[in-house]
């Protein structure tokens, strides 16, 4: 048997004449069938919390001073780090093709008298973006210019 | 708790949406290069000596790009732990749920402010 | 039914609010046809074998949406369900996240309270009069909210979302479509009203995108992009109204 939802999910605002048996969870809900990607899909919060964290005290420690900043660059080549950024960027690229894959559809038909252009130049240009700026920045963060 | 969050609501989604779209895009080569290509030795480390690291992160474009590196991911972090916690069943947890993981994002972002002012 | 044809069996969930303390699952084994639907099969059974299995149903062409059941645990119309699609054994239940008043059948009632909230109706300013004539619209116009217009309510969507289940205030997929089918309406004026509404507790923004709904919607409404699409007009909305604030009603 399926787990309970919640308790008063779809309930109406007054009860009916009879007694009624609580509304179950869809059996799949939440690794099974397509609910997997979609609970994975929300638990990369925790990813990106962490890295948005990470960021911030590496940043930080560039505005103290050089040794901190070697200090920072020291702890990142720690396998645990290593492992987290490994576990971080298999994370992104799966938020990515999610999100971008759903993201056209949630445009708007218009909005006031402006048209989003169609869903596929939308999908082409978000991946462009993607890609185009993880070139971009890469090649800058490893010292290719500048 | 509740209202105030609700009015709210708008404003974290915004932040949440670009935290998935722009923070995905711009992460994706932080994680790259300063979490992977450094620390394994693929690119050289005085690419990010104390120096350049200082020069590109002080240029206008360094700092917006860094402070965007920290607030977004926040942002869609804390709203899809957020929904974790709900899908979870602690729907009747989120009057202090959500406004504590807001929290966690807004403190962050101050911060991040902070630090990218002080490089 | 002669012998030799193929038998399936289907594990039926009954509850019976005068007896069960709660739901439990009881098997039939029948003779089916091969062109029956998932529905030919409970009609036969309740028909031919047990008279006291309650289902709901009506058109039988997946218009009138009263067949929703979760088969093998995916919400379904049961009229629309071609039975050689599954296996010897079909597992029966009432929708998710639903209350269920008896066996299949599920209490609608929440969700028709739900679809009150979004004002699913052309609102005017001011009326046209008669004289006036028929308020047109092109062929376009229709085109920007035909494919959310198509909702018959079927209630699958609500039986599949993951926020439906666990947030009761949620007004959930379907209800939300129809309010943003007739705020793309050329012929109405109540976006600013709808966006209010969305922007309220257990509306767009307690969705999570799981994208189950459309996934299982089966006139193809995709009610997610409804959602979605009504989120960003809301926060637009919303970052109007910090602007240009609407006098009278904040």
């Amino acid at each position: 048997m399926a787990r309970n939802a919640h308790p008063h999910a779809m309930a109406p605002s007054k009860p009916g004449r009879t007694r009624t048996a609580p509304p179950q969870l869809p059996d799949r809900f939440p690794f099974g069938g397509r609910y997997l990607a979609y609970t994975l899909f929300d638990l990369t919060g925790i990813l990106y919390l962490l890295l948005g964290f990470l960021v911030l005290c590496t940043v930080w420690s560039l505005g103290s001073g050089e040794a901190v900043w070697n200090g920072a660059l020291e702890r990142h080549r720690n396998i645990l780090y290593i492992g987290f950024h490994a576990i971080a960027l298999v994370g992104l690229i799966f938020v990515g093709i999610r999100f971008f894959g759903f993201f056209p559809k949630a445009q708007p038909p218009r909005v006031g008298p402006v048209k989003p252009p169609p869903k596929g130049v939308i999908l082409v240009g978000l991946y462009a973006l993607w890609i185009g700026v993880t070139v971009c920045l890469s090649i800058v963060l490893a010292g290719g210019v500048f | 708790m509740k209202h105030p969050l609700l009015k709210l609501e708008p404003l974290i989604w915004l932040l949440f949406g670009q935290g998935i779209l722009l923070g995905t895009v711009l992460l994706t080569p932080w994680v790259l290069v300063v979490g992977l290509a450094i620390p394994l030795g693929i690119v050289p480390a005085d690419a990010l000596s104390y120096e350049r690291a200082t020069l590109l992160a002080s240029h206008i474009v360094g700092r917006l790009v860094l402070l965007g590196l920290i607030v977004l991911p926040l942002w869609k972090g804390a709203h899809h732990m957020r929904h974790t916690f709900i899908d979870f069943g602690g729907a009747e947890r989120d009057a202090w749920v959500a406004p504590l993981l807001y929290l966690l994002a807004t403190v962050g972002s101050v911060l991040a402010v902070v630090a990218v002012i002080r490089i | 039914m002669s012998d030799g044809q193929q038998k399936k069996t289907f594990v039926i969930t009954r509850f019976d609010p005068d007896r069960d303390d709660a739901p439990r699952k009881q098997a039939y084994e029948i003779p089916v046809h091969p062109d029956w639907k998932v529905l030919d099969a409970l009609n036969f059974i309740k028909d031919e074998i047990d008279a006291t299995l309650s289902h709901r149903w009506s058109c039988r062409m997946a218009v009138c949406g009263s067949c929703g059941m979760m088969v093998d645990g995916e919400p379904r119309l049961t009229c629309k369900e071609a039975l050689s699609q599954y296996g010897d054994t079909v597992d029966v239940a009432p929708l998710a996240n639903f209350p269920v008043v008896r066996d299949l059948v599920i209490e609608a009632d929440g969700f028709m309270e739900k679809l009150t909230h979004v004002k699913p109706w052309i609102i005017r300013a001011k009326e046209l009069a008669v004289e006036e004539g028929p308020m047109r619209q092109s062929p376009a116009e229709l085109e920007e909210f035909k494919q959310f217009s198509m909702c018959i309510n079927c209630m699958l969507c609500y039986s599949a979302c993951p926020v439906v289940a666990n947030e009761p205030e949620f007004i959930g997929p379907a209800a939300i479509a129809l309010g943003h089918r007739y705020s793309l309406d050329s012929r109405d004026e109540g976006a600013a009203d709808r966006n209010e509404i969305f922007r309220g507790e257990g509306t767009v923004f307690s969705c999570s995108f799981a994208n189950e709904c459309s996934e299982v919607c089966p006139k193809h409404v995709d009610p997610a992009a409804a959602v979605n699409q009504a989120k960003l007009n809301a926060v637009i909305d919303w970052a109007t109204s910090l602007v240009l604030p609407r006098g009278g009603d904040k």
